[in-house]
Formats: C-alpha cells, sequence, structure tokens
C-alpha cells in the first residue's frame, strides 16, 4: 500500500447496537454490555445524600465508600427482600450505573439530561452518528434481571421506567435463577443463590422457573454480618467496636489483643455522617473480615456434632491455627474457632449467635440452606428431582465463603443418599458473583433475543401489562 | 497490509489541559516532541474552531512608519521567547534600560491618546487585520473537563488540529491513550471518528493506566495519576484494568487543589491565583510525609536563613522589617538564573534572595545608584547565601524564595527596544513561610468533604481500589507496586507524603499479619505451640530486641523482618511472594492487605527520562513549546542538583504509549488483537473496538 495513497471509500455501513445487560441486586449494581463477559459497571446499590450549601446532594457509585461527606445518610431502594421500595431513587441508581461507564455523560451534561434540545444543524457532520437523544438508552436493548419472587406491580414498573424514562426500543425481563443456570451452561438446574440480603433456592427446568419451588430466606451476607457484630460483642479479652477508617486520624501498632492507641477524628456534630454511613463502611470492614478469616466448617456433620473418632468437631476447629485480623483502628487478635461460628447457622439454626440487639430475628431451621433446598424440591415434580440434584448451580458473592461449596456438597450428600448430587460453582471470583449478569449477557448477546424481548410498539399496544405475558 | 514503520506511528495522550502527540517513534523513546494546550477557540463560523485566540484589530497606522507587527512576529515571540527574554535577562544596567522603556512607552502613549483626539490629520489608514494571539487564552472552550469529553465539537477538533499539524502520511496508525472516564459509548464515538476522518488503516485504544504500566515495564501495579482537577486510581494486575472499584476522577483532588488551598493561605497577602500557581510550580513548595513537623518551630532552622539573608540583604533598606511580604515588582533585576526559560515557569534560582529589590519602579529608580555601587557587594553576599543555604534542605527552612514571573502588558506596540511585544516580562523574588508545605492541607472554607485533605482521599481511594480487586492475592503486590504520575503529582514530596498517609492509616501492624496461633497475649515472647501445622517463624534470640519493635512483640518483629538477617524461614510453597507475605501465606490466599506499601522504582533504561525523573522541575502547560535550555542557575535548597525544563516520568502514559505502540502496530503487527484494522472497522463497526481496546 503506498502510503500516499488515500485508503477506497469503502467504509462501514450498519450499526449493530448491542444490548445492555442490567442486573441490579441488594448490594451491588451490575451493568454491561451484552457479549461480554463481565459488567464494566459495578456500583454499589446504596446511594448517599447529604445537604451542602443548601442545597441537597446525592452521590451515586463508589465515591460513597470513599469521600466522607457532612451529615452524609446512605439510603438503599431495595428492600430487605430484594423488592424495590423507593422507585424514583431506583431508577436513579440504575441508571447511573449504565450512564457512567456504557452510555454516555454522567447528569450533569447539558446534551443528556433531558433538559436541553440540541438544535439541528449546530452539529459539524462527522458527530452525526452521536447520540445527542435525550433519553439514556434510546438505541440500545435492554435486559434487566429480577427475583423469582417479583410482583406483578414491580414487574409492570420496570418496564414502565425502562420504556417511559429510558426510552429503550426494546425490553425483556429475565429471572436470576435462570440466568445463573445459563451462566453455568445449563439449562435445568437447582440454583442456589447466596446474595447479600437474601439466599434463594431456584428450580429452573428447560430454561423455565418452577415457580412451586422458588424458595428464599434472609441468611445472606447482611445477616453473616449480623453474626460477626454478634460475635464481636461477647468477644474476650474485650469486646470489639469497628470504627471506619475515616474516623480515624493516624494509628500506631499494637500488640494482638491490646487497646488500640489511635487518634480520632472528631467533626463537629452538625457535620457529622449519619449513623447509616458509619455501618455501611462498618459493613466494608466486615466484607474484608469475611475474606479474610470466616470458614465454613466443611463437614462432615455440623460444627456442634461429634466426629467418628469420639473429638468434637468444634474441638478439632480449635485447633488448627487462627486467622488474625487488624481492625481500622489498630486493634488486632486471632480469630480461632469462632470465625466458623459465625457462619454455622446458615447450615444449623441453633448454632447462630445470640445477639438481642440486632435488628434481624434469629433464624429458624427452616430458613437455613439445606432445608430451602429440601423445601425447594419438595415443591417441584418428583421425576425431574434427581435430575435437578446432579445440577446444583452455587452463585452470588456470598458463596465465596471459603469452604461453603464443600459444606454445602456434604450437607446435600447427608440429606440425600440416594441420587447423585453434583455442585457446580464458577472457580473465577466474578463468575460467581456475576453469574445472573453473566447469563443475562449470553441470553442478550443470543440471535433469538430478538423474537423474546418486548419492541417499544408492543409495549405502545398492549401497555405494562405485556411483561407479565411475555416475560415468564 | 504491508507492515507499519515506526517512523510511521501517530502518538495522541489527550488530557485536560495538555495533550501529548507525536508523529513516529524515536530510536530511543522520548518524552511527548509536542505538547498541545487542550483548548481550542470559536471561529468566525459557528461550530468551528481554531487553535488560538483570533484576535480582529483594527488598527490606525502610521503608513510611513510601517512599524505595524506582522503577525509572525507576534509568532516568534512566543515560539522563542528566549529571544525575547534576551532582553530582560539582564544585568542591572540593561534592567535601567528598560525601566527607561517603560517611561519611553508611556510618552509614546501620550502621543497616541493625543493623536486619537487629534482625530485623523496625519495620514492613518485604518486596517483590520486577524492576529493569532498564541498566548491568550481568552475565550478558549477546554474539551475534556476532568478528562471527561464536555465538549464533543471542540474535542474533536482539536484532534483534527492535531493530525493536521503533524501532517502524517495515510499509512499511518494512531494509538490513542483513553481517559478512564471515558464510557463505552465515547470510545466508540472516537473510534468512528479516527477511522472516518482520518481515514486510518489502525487504531488503538489504550487505557492511560496501562499505558503507564507500559512504560514502567510492569504488569501489575497501582497507578495513581493525578491530573488538574481529578486522580485516578487504577489496579493493573497482570496487564488487566480491574474496572471494578476503580477510582475514576475523583474529583478536588488534582493540582488545581493545591493551588487553590495555597490562595486560601496566601490571598490575604495580596497572592492571586496564578501567583500561586507558580509558586506551586517552584521547587520551594513541598509536600512533607505527615508527622514530619513544619520548620520554624526549631530555632535551628530560623538561624540558617535569616542572619544569612540579613546579611546579604544588607545592603537594600528595609528589607528585614518586610519579611512576609511579597516585595515589589523588581523588573528584570539580576535574573542570571532564567537564561533562556522558555516556559516561563520554571525557575530554579530562588536563591537570588540577595537580588530582591523592594519597593516598587519608582523606589526602584531612586536606588538604582545606590545598587550600581553596591552591586559587586551584593554578588559576594550571594555567594555567601548560596553557600549557607543549600547546606539546609528546604524542609528545615521556614522560609524560602521563589521568583515569581509575570507577564505585563504593555499598552502599546512597536517599542523598538523591545521588539514587537505587546508583554514584558517581570521577575521578582516572593519570600514564602510554612504555607508552602501546606498546599495538601484541609481547605478552612466549608467543603463538602471531611477527609483531611487530598492525600487522604487520594489514600482511602486506593486502599478501596486494591480491596475490590478480586484476586486477593495479588493485593499485597498492588501496594507494593505504587506508581504515582500525572503532572499533579510533580510537586516535591508528593509520593512520599501519600505513602507516608497511606502507612499511617492503613498498614497492618506485624502481629496482626504474622501468622500467630492462639496465645494469650499476656505472654511476652510467645512460642510457637506444638500440635499445630503453623508455618511458625524461627525464633531467633539475637533478634528479640530488634529495634524496630515499637512494643510490638520482637518475635513477630524478627518473623517479618526475617530476610534481614538472611534467615532461610520463608515458608516454602509461596514462590514469587515478598517474604512478608510468604510467612502469613494461608491456603485460602486471603491474607489482610497492606502489610507495607511501596512505590514502584521507575524505568531507567530510556535515558531521555530518567534524566528528568527526580525532577520537580514544574512543567509548562503552555502551547507547543519545546523544550527550553534549562535554567543554569544554582540548585535549589533541597532541590535537584541541575534544573531541567522536564517533563519527566510523571508523564510515563506517553512513554508507555511508545512502548505500545511499538509492540502492537511494530512487533505482533495485529496477531494479538492490540489494534483494530480498517477492514475489521468495516465489518464489525465503532463497538467492535472494546474488543481491541486496550
Amino acid at each position: 500500500m503506498n502510503p500516499s495513497i488515500p485508503p477506497s471509500a469503502a467504509e462501514y455501513g450498519g450499526d449493530e447496537v448491542s444490548a445492555i445487560v442490567l442486573d441490579p441486586g441488594f448490594s451491588t449494581t451490575r451493568a454491561g454490555f451484552a457479549g461480554e463477559d463481565t459488567p464494566k459497571s459495578l456500583i454499589p446499590s446504596y446511594y448517599g445524600k447529604y445537604s451542602s450549601d443548601g442545597q441537597k446532594k446525592l452521590i451515586f457509585g463508589d465515591d460513597v465508600f470513599v469521600t466522607p461527606r457532612p451529615g452524609l445518610s446512605v439510603h438503599n431502594p431495595m428492600g430487605n427482600d430484594g423488592i424495590v421500595e423507593d422507585w424514583d431513587m431506583a431508577e436513579r441508581v440504575w441508571e447511573y450505573s449504565f450512564k457512567s461507564k456504557l452510555t454516555g455523560p454522567k447528569p450533569g451534561n447539558p446534551f443528556q439530561n433531558g433538559l436541553n434540545d440540541i438544535p439541528d444543524g449546530e452539529l459539524p457532520s462527522e458527530m452525526e452518528g452521536v447520540e445527542t437523544d435525550e433519553k439514556p438508552l434510546a438505541d440500545s436493548p435492554l435486559l434487566m434481571t429480577e427475583c423469582g419472587w417479583n410482583p406483578t406491580k414491580a414487574r409492570e414498573k420496570t418496564i414502565d421506567i425502562a420504556m417511559e424514562k429510558w426510552g429503550t426500543p426494546a425490553f425483556y425481563l429475565a429471572r436470576t435463577g435462570v440466568l445463573a443456570a445459563f451462566a453455568s451452561g445449563k439449562a435445568s438446574a437447582l440454583v442456589v443463590d447466596i446474595g447479600a440480603s437474601n439466599i434463594s433456592v431456584t428450580p429452573v427446568h428447560d430454561g423455565m422457573v418452577l415457580k412451586r419451588g422458588v424458595q428464599h430466606s434472609p441468611l445472606g451476607g447482611d445477616y453473616i454480618s449480623s453474626q460477626i457484630r454478634a460475635l464481636f460483642k461477647s468477644n474476650s479479652p474485650q469486646p470489639i467496636t469497628i470504627t471506619p477508617h475515616y474516623l480515624i486520624s493516624s494509628k500506631t501498632a499494637v500488640d494482638a489483643g491490646q487497646p488500640p492507641q489511635v487518634k480520632y477524628k472528631s467533626f463537629p456534630p452538625e457535620r457529622t455522617p449519619d449513623a447509616s454511613y458509619r455501618s455501611l463502611l462498618e459493613e466494608r470492614t466486615l466484607s474484608e473480615f469475611k475474606e479474610c478469616v470466616v470458614q465454613v466448617w466443611p463437614g462432615p456433620n455440623k460444627l456442634s456434632a461429634i466426629s467418628p473418632n469420639g473429638v468434637s468437631n468444634e474441638e478439632v476447629a480449635r485447633s488448627s491455627p487462627g486467622r488474625p485480623f487488624e481492625f481500622p483502628d489498630g486493634y488486632n487478635q486471632v480469630f480461632g474457632v469462632d470465625r466458623y461460628r459465625v457462619v454455622e447457622s446458615l447450615f444449623d439454626a441453633k448454632a447462630a449467635i445470640p445477639d438481642p440487639e440486632s435488628a434481624s430475628p434469629a433464624p429458624t431451621q427452616s430458613q437455613t440452606v439445606p432445608e430451602l433446598i429440601k423445601a425447594a424440591l419438595n415443591g417441584v415434580d418428583v421425576d425431574i428431582r434427581p435430575h435437578l440434584l446432579a445440577n446444583v448451580v452455587v452463585t452470588g458473592a456470598s458463596s465465596l465463603l471459603y469452604g461453603f461449596t464443600e459444606r454445602l456438597n456434604q450437607e446435600l450428600i447427608q440429606s440425600f443418599p440416594g441420587p447423585r448430587v453434583r455442585i457446580s460453582a464458577a472457580g473465577h471470583t466474578s463468575e460467581r458473583r456475576f453469574g445472573s449478569w453473566i447469563g443475562g449477557s449470553i441470553l442478550a448477546s443470543l440471535g433469538t433475543f430478538h423474537q423474546m424481548w418486548i419492541s417499544k410498539k408492543e409495549y405502545d399496544e398492549h401497555g405494562p401489562n405485556i411483561v407479565e405475558k411475555r416475560c415468564k | 497490509m504491508p507492515p507499519f514503520k515506526d517512523e510511521h506511528i501517530l502518538l495522541i495522550a489527550p488530557g485536560s489541559q495538555v495533550t501529548l502527540a507525536q508523529l513516529g517513534l524515536p530510536e530511543s523513546f522520548t518524552p511527548a516532541k509536542f505538547r498541545f494546550p487542550t483548548r481550542m477557540f470559536p471561529a468566525e463560523k459557528k461550530g468551528e474552531y481554531e487553535p488560538y485566540k483570533i484576535r480582529e484589530r483594527r488598527h490606525e497606522v502610521k503608513v510611513s512608519n510601517g512599524i505595524h507587527a506582522p503577525k509572525e512576529d507576534v509568532e516568534m515571540k512566543d515560539a522563542e521567547p528566549a529571544a525575547q527574554e534576551g532582553t530582560n535577562t539582564a544585568s542591572v544596567t540593561e534592567a535601567a534600560e528598560k525601566t527607561e522603556n517603560v517611561e519611553e512607552t508611556q510618552k509614546a502613549e501620550e502621543e497616541q491618546g493625543n493623536e486619537g483626539n487629534e482625530g485623523p490629520k496625519q495620514e492613518t489608514v485604518e486596517e483590520v487585520f486577524y492576529e493569532e494571539d498564541v498566548a491568550s487564552d481568552e475565550g478558549a472552550i477546554y474539551p475534556l473537563e476532568n478528562g471527561r469529553i464536555v465538549d464533543w465539537p471542540c474535542f474533536l477538533a482539536l484532534l483534527t488540529h492535531i493530525h493536521n499539524t503533524l501532517s502524517p502520511p495515510f499509512h499511518t496508525p494512531i494509538i490513542i491513550i483513553a481517559e478512564p472516564v471515558w464510557t463505552a459509548r465515547d470510545r466508540e464515538a472516537i473510534t468512528q471518528f479516527v477511522f472516518e476522518k482520518f481515514k486510518t488503516p489502525a487504531f488503538s485504544l489504550m487505557d492511560s493506566a496501562l499505558a503507564v504500566c507500559y512504560g514502567y515495564g510492569t504488569s501489575t501495579a497501582t497507578v495513581v495519576d493525578v491530573g488538574k482537577g481529578k486522580v485516578d486510581v487504577t489496579a493493573v494486575t497482570d496487564f488487566l484494568v480491574n474496572e471494578h472499584g476503580r477510582g475514576i476522577a475523583l474529583e478536588g483532588c488534582g493540582g488545581d487543589y493545591m493551588t487553590d488551598r495555597l490562595l486560601e493561605l496566601l490571598g490575604a497577602k495580596g497572592f492571586t491565583w496564578e501567583m500561586c500557581e507558580q509558586l506551586k510550580r517552584s521547587n520551594i513548595t513541598e509536600l512533607l510525609p505527615p508527622g514530619t513537623p513544619l520548620p520554624g518551630a526549631a530555632a535551628t532552622a530560623r538561624q540558617g536563613n535569616n542572619p544569612a539573608a540579613s546579611a546579604s540583604t544588607g545592603a537594600f533598606d528595609g528589607q528585614a522589617q518586610t519579611e512576609n511580604v511579597p516585595r515589589g515588582p523588581g523588573d528584570g533585576t539580576q535574573t542570571g538564573a532564567e537564561g533562556g526559560n522558555a516556559e516561563g515557569e520554571e525557575d530554579e534560582g530562588v536563591l537570588d534572595v540577595a537580588a530582591i529589590v523592594s519597593g516598587n519602579t519608582s523606589e526602584y529608580l531612586a536606588q538604582r545608584e545606590k545598587e550600581k555601587a553596591d552591586k559587586s557587594a551584593s554578588k559576594k553576599g550571594a555567594a555567601e547565601q548560596n553557600a549557607k543555604a543549600t547546606r539546609l534542605p528546604n524542609s528545615k527552612k521556614e522560609k524560602a524564595s521563589f521568583q515569581l514571573e509575570e507577564f505585563v502588558p504593555l499598552q502599546e506596540d512597536g517599542d523598538p527596544k523591545n521588539g514587537s511585544g505587546r508583554f514584558t516580562r517581570q521577575v521578582r523574588d516572593i519570600e514564602i513561610g510554612v504555607e508552602r508545605f501546606l498546599s495538601a492541607t484541609p481547605r478552612s472554607k466549608t467543603e463538602d468533604r471531611l477527609s483531611n485533605g487530598i492525600l487522604e482521599d487520594i489514600a482511602t481511594q486506593i486502599h478501596h481500589t486494591i480491596l475490590a480487586v478480586p484476586d486477593a492475592t495479588k493485593r499485597s503486590e498492588l501496594w507494593d507496586s505504587l506508581i504515582v504520575v500525572g503532572n499533579g503529582s510533580k510537586i516535591k514530596g508528593f509520593t512520599q507524603a501519600l505513602l507516608g498517609t497511606i502507612a499511617q492509616k492503613f498498614v497492618l501492624s506485624p502481629s496482626a499479619t504474622i501468622f500467630t496461633s492462639e496465645i494469650p497475649s499476656s505472654f511476652s515472647t510467645p512460642l510457637p505451640t506444638g500440635g499445630t501445622n503453623t508455618p511458625a517463624p524461627v525464633n531467633q534470640p539475637g533478634l528479640a530486641h530488634n529495634p524496630g519493635g515499637h512494643g510490638v512483640n520482637p518475635l513477630l518483629v524478627a518473623a517479618t523482618h526475617a530476610n534481614n538477617t538472611g534467615a532461610p524461614n520463608v515458608h516454602p510453597g509461596t514462590p514469587g511472594m515478598d517474604h512478608s507475605t510468604g510467612l502469613h501465606y494461608r491456603s485460602t490466599g486471603h491474607s489482610q492487605t497492606p502489610t507495607s506499601v511501596k512505590s514502584l522504582k521507575p524505568p531507567e533504561y530510556f535515558s531521555e527520562w530518567k534524566e528528568h525523573g527526580s525532577s520537580n522541575a514544574p512543567g509548562a502547560s503552555g502551547a507547543g513549546s519545546k523544550p527550553g535550555a534549562p535554567g543554569g542557575g544554582p540548585g535549589g535548597p533541597g532541590g535537584p542538583g541541575s534544573s531541567s525544563t522536564g517533563h519527566g516520568l510523571e508523564e510515563a502514559v506517553f512513554l508507555g504509549a511508545q512502548v505500545a505502540a511499538k509492540v502492537i502496530f511494530v512487533l505482533d503487527q495485529g496477531i494479538n488483537k492490540g489494534f483494530m484494522s480498517r477492514v475489521e472497522y468495516n465489518e464489525s463497526g465503532p463497538s467492535a473496538i472494546h474488543e481491541y481496546a486496550m
């Protein structure tokens, strides 16, 4: 090719826009383009609210973890059961999740915030292909996820937002359980999803949720956090309080178990962030604790049981080396058998660490993972039970607790000695965390997605209720 | 497709202030050849843009005189300021001439005024001509704001301007460094524009953090990019950018914050924002690691400076009383230090305290005679003071001075002695107290953040970003390979102060990180308990009183610092991990971090970058300026030995861009999808760039 001759004029003609997959969860909201292997955008579902100079301000995204603001309070548009409570804010949070990294500038750009019209002819010709539409999703089909027990009203509201507010040309609502099964390459599976606010068990058969079998209970990651807090309260030699980093100005190294030597920061009362902010940041420390310290008793049998050779399991756990953890204020301690106890109640409700002050009530045995699975299987046809047990898919970030799948395997083998039990859990951290998003990415990149979605025209004709008919 | 050649590759790295660009890869990679200010000016025709401010000037010109400076002259002035500065790089006598010039100018002005009144009696022609005013930024549009593209037409016009200026041949692959804040749609829009407007055969869009890693030759690092108004914090593992938890465009944490803070501190003393910006860029402004006492508390610091100063400046009256006040303009005082200082911002000769002239110009004129007499004496004094002051590092001195450089507009063109200058450059020395160490401290005004200054914000973001990396085994390495880049980080001591802040807030104590078994902490020297498979540290009695202990369990210290003794007690089976992580490595690989925090050593094999690597010389944001000659002044107090115009490794992103360009266009030639070719663009459209984007 001669460098001085311009290339031939063959140019790209069509515009194939890949769909956006939006997977809103209680703790985080995931968004990304269909066909990709991880969501490009991962933001906390929590948002911050504060006022500065008499103006109310909202914070979305990771910034809420990073910069403390005066009088900042933290909220979540989702209810504890995974159903949206505050629709206005849910819309804002979700919109931020795809606007910030995928489709366009954050709110504040006059071209995109829906306040200004762009006069024709203002844009140079090169810009013709660039979107200046008012609605953020005007040219992207959208696939959204929902939990298996989402009520009709919430589903209709969701399609209403997508069509009316975001202007998406095509929409589909899929259940997280189905998508998680897709993500591990199965059309039929028993999906065990360990999330932040909920754990759920969803039987999926040929890509359809078996509604009668769907089970869920609130023993998710946040419940484990409350167990850890209960443990800290009863800790010896002294109860542990978590002081988040933002309250600490500097710390000095101290010996294990010694009281912290730390310089605290002080804020004037009117500028002190709200308790909800503190608890969110405490949650950060707790997730670090879960990553580094917490371990699931691998089984066989419960932690409280006696192993075959006559030694109690607790004794065995005690003899394994402890794990140290340092808190933001420098206090550090080695955690021995306690690190097994905080998660034991996911399998054995009696093992729950009692905490009278805790907001969440003590778990019942029917809320534990093995019982949920039993209940789910009882809700489905007896013929497909063995097939489901051979395809147990474990997903959700809280399932990353060390030893969780081993224990679950032991429990299932004990509960169902007959059929073959096979657990498939993605080895890669992000595949486990984003199971339902990845399934959505697969589904929305298939050629058949065009036949599944609800087009804008259909929505206009039939109204929001069409979602009940089409997205089963 | 024929292979691409080194000399045909076009590199563009847009930033909020300066866009770096270069055509072709040199033998040894150099700092960017072109530095375009990231701004455009609206042109006459709506929707079009010009790279320079276009002024419409109606000028009444005396035909006979013909001194109306053609615009080439104006350009000359800025393109080669060295020539112009030759006039005020001056001895006292030259300065004197200049002051006379000013007088002349004033006279001329009066004359002009008279002319105006008298009307067109004289032979004058009104001429309208358009002039490119390269110095002005009036009405400029900055298309990038905190990295974000806020004005698309303007940004694309800038790209076109850069492309036209470098005028590459058609067979030119293009690599653009993408700001982290650009959305997927932004990237597609740029891809479409580049392919359809520039007809490039190959295009690559590379993440800036990744480019920095290429520049540093590392696969895993935490990149902290301190810009003008924002900071990006990115964890890169195995050449993969971790998008989740990435700190993108953390606002209010960049260089402008420090200037604003200086203005807040010094505004009461008559400083303007511009002055603070120059102060920030001078080498007396420094960030001290947290916990360092400010100088001035100690009397010793005082002694080093004041007696010397009074001794050397004794020749001038009124010097001593006005220590803190910015000195009046001393036009063209002894400023031998700033010879061919092209950018006008790199003042190294801050030690010319002796040359300070107090008072305003008229006072100065009155003093001139006296000065001449004292000249030789003062020179001696200056030398003396130099010698004394250099003994103390800047961080120990309570006061230090820097040279402020101002462009004072002249009312009138055509001062024959001053060339075509419409501006005259003034240099004066200003002494600053400890305020110069406080540029990163929290602002006193009600801000909507509660943190302790920007360093804490950045440290918190780094903590957040690293903790968000899913592969926990990489976190320790990320903490140990911090790369701080960006022109906002040029301020002296930035990296050290940041590391100090992290150490103070986040680094774990040895006792929390060592793999211990459950032992009551009342035992002063715990022994590894038997019966466990603890990879227990080897007990070394000789180390029981390790001075590094600071009240921490000495055994633990001995264990964590085991490498110092050469003891082979690193836990086997953890190759490639450093000693401290090796010791408490656990089966899950999940251990708490950070146990230590370090900055990564810059690469040493590119000599052009190395020279400037340690330099804190402030950079120019000026227009397309070529590197000027070094200042040649005496080494600043505690500063680098030689001054430089340097754009060093804070622009490692451009070094990385060159390395990457060489790799993906020349060596790899697209085998590993490093770039998108025109054929692929025609097939799949702009959205396919995400498959190639690095």
